[in-house]
């Protein structure tokens, strides 16, 4: 059984945690470069402001004038992220980052009623980690992920919604439109379409053989899925356009930094690849490690988000990732699982072309100089070259109204007056 | 990360680095990775009689449940401030330092309590 976490508005409720006076306002967050809007209030939403619309155009519209806006702040999303997953991992056994914002947790096997774990679960992260979520239950991960979803379209306040029995997901289902299901693209809601199934009681209804022959693999898997046969175990998922996570438990506990360094860079790696299969870049980075969460041995877990010089080059990827792995590792502990997920992602075309500097880091060794200057020969200069040192955020984005990294840096703290 | 630790030299290994015992961690003793503290910093020199100064870093457990006679961050009509926690009546009241004390509401809200003090220049 899973239960899906979701922060509301992540990145708005990440501001709003800090600010009071941005409560109960419209509010978004604009995507690197203060273009576009990445994250709504429930007010903005009201307002008519969409994903994705340009800010420079929405700014000028006389019915938004009275909406706030913060730059994006990874940073910030990350360390909050980090304290949402750590309330978690103290209430359940089994945690599973899906994104910066949504997390699945593993109820099998649990006692206790789901719905009234899952309120407390909700309570505990709304007081500790200051973010306000939605918890959707269900016997697989597409079903848990719809009734998240379902969950934090009803605005009564429960912010809970079990689909773990089929009574309650044969009432659902007629209501729900394709569109809202995990896993299904626009191409084969349209495919659907033209045979006359709109809602996902006619799509659950469908012979598999019919499915097969009209959707792909993937379609295949979703309709088991929301039939309540588990495709998807723990651990995978479909992947999600907002992040690109590459984690893995390892099969024998690692003990030594080489041997970390190493998975690090091949999380990254792989991360890279995926990265630029889709033609996008990163501009922010997490980077996790932890020990095992079952048994006795001694326990850490520590994760860090930073930004990084917009990429998708594995070079600087690699060693963004690994410096970050340096700066977590602690000597003396049997590290369980490890991960690299890239945030901030946008196509490749978006980003401002010519100066975003590429910064030299002088204690690069002659070897990766000599390995960066033959890729480069080869696919073209800037195919590769090495990244800026973690945690630096200075390039040439414009951030005009950036909030401060309140729970990372010591000069950005919260002031309370006294 | 950056730290010398002994073993990533280009001549040979140091001999001490079994021996190195790493530097007193104060994040550590803080045990500023529980994810309900938040360090904030205060300004104002109101809460003097309660040993807390301008300029020092308090330590807030948002995870922590409220104690009367507490010293607490509040979010009071959209201003982040330092109050003090009292139950009565079996309701919490907050008492700023300037002003009278308020209950507890939407717009009167306990934000984190106050567990430690750091205070980098004495």
């Amino acid at each position: 059984m899973f239960a899906l976490i979701d922060g509301n508005s992540f990145y708005c409720s990440c501001e709003r945690a800090f600010d009071p006076t941005l409560r109960d306002k419209p509010l978004v967050v604009l995507s690197n470069n203060d273009g576009c809007v990445i994250a709504r209030t429930q007010e903005a939403k009201e307002l008519g402001l969409k994903m994705g619309d340009p800010w420079h155009i929405a700014s000028k519209k006389p019915e938004l004038k009275s909406v706030l806006w913060k730059s994006s702040n990874y940073v910030l999303y990350g360390d909050m992220s980090r304290r949402v997953f750590d309330v978690l991992s103290s209430m359940v056994p089994r945690v599973e980052p899906y994104s910066i914002d949504e997390m699945f947790m593993d109820y099998t096997g649990l006692e206790g009623d789901m719905t009234e774990r899952s309120v407390a679960i909700r309570a505990a992260v709304r007081q500790i980690a200051k973010i306000p979520t939605c918890v959707g239950i269900g016997p697989t991960k597409t079903i848990a992920k719809l009734a998240n979803k379902l969950a934090k379209a009803d605005r009564s306040g429960v912010g809970v919604l079990d689909l773990s029995t089929a009574e309650a997901r044969r009432e659902f289902y007629p209501c729900v439109e394709l569109g809202d299901v995990w896993g299904l693209g626009r191409a084969s809601v349209a495919k659907l379409a033209k045979l006359g199934i709109d809602n996902v009681a006619s799509f659950v209804s469908m012979e598999p053989d019919l499915v097969r022959e009209t959707l792909t693999v993937t379609g295949q898997r979703t309709h088991a899925e929301l039939r309540g046969v588990q495709c998807f175990t723990f651990t995978d998922a479909p992947s999600s356009r907002k992040s690109i996570a590459c984690t893995r438990s390892f099969g024998r506990a690692i003990t030594s930094f080489d041997d970390m360094r190493e998975a690090v860079a091949t999380y990254a790696a792989r991360a890279a690849e995926k990265l630029r299969r889709f033609g996008m870049k990163a501009g922010a980075m997490q980077v996790f490690m932890r020990t095992n969460e079952f048994n006795d041995d001694p326990k850490y877990s520590n994760s860090v988000t930073f930004e990084i010089e917009p990429s998708a080059d594995s070079f600087a990827l690699i060693g963004a990732a690994t410096r970050a792995a340096r700066s977590m590792w602690r000597e003396g502990f049997r590290y369980f699982k490890a991960g690299v997920i890239l945030i901030d992602l946008y196509q490749a075309a978006e980003l401002p072309v010519g100066d975003l500097f590429a910064s030299r880091d002088p204690e690069k060794s002659k070897a990766l100089m000599t390995a960066l200057d033959a890729i480069n020969g080869r696919f073209g200069r800037g195919a590769a070259r090495p990244s800026i040192l973690a945690g630096r955020a200075d390039w040439s984005m414009r951030r005009g109204n950036l909030s401060p990294c309140y729970t990372t840096r010591i000069d950005d703290l919260l002031t309370v007056r006294s | 990360m950056g730290s010398y630790q002994g073993d990533d030299t280009t001549g040979f290994q140091s001999p001490a680095q079994d021996y190195v015992e790493p530097v007193i961690d104060l994040a550590q003793l803080l045990d500023l990775r529980r994810p309900g503290l938040y360090p904030v910093r205060v300004v104002g020199h109101e809460l003097r009689a309660r040993g807390i100064h301008a300029g020092d870093i308090l330590i807030a457990n948002a995870a922590a449940e409220p104690t009367s006679g507490k010293v607490c961050v509040a979010f009071l009509h959209g201003e982040v401030i330092l109050a003090t926690l009292n139950l009565k009546d079996d309701a919490w009241w907050l008492t700023p330092s300037k002003g009278s004390p308020l209950p507890v509401c939407d717009d009167v809200e306990i934000w984190a309590i106050i567990s430690a003090l750091v205070r980098m220049r004495v």
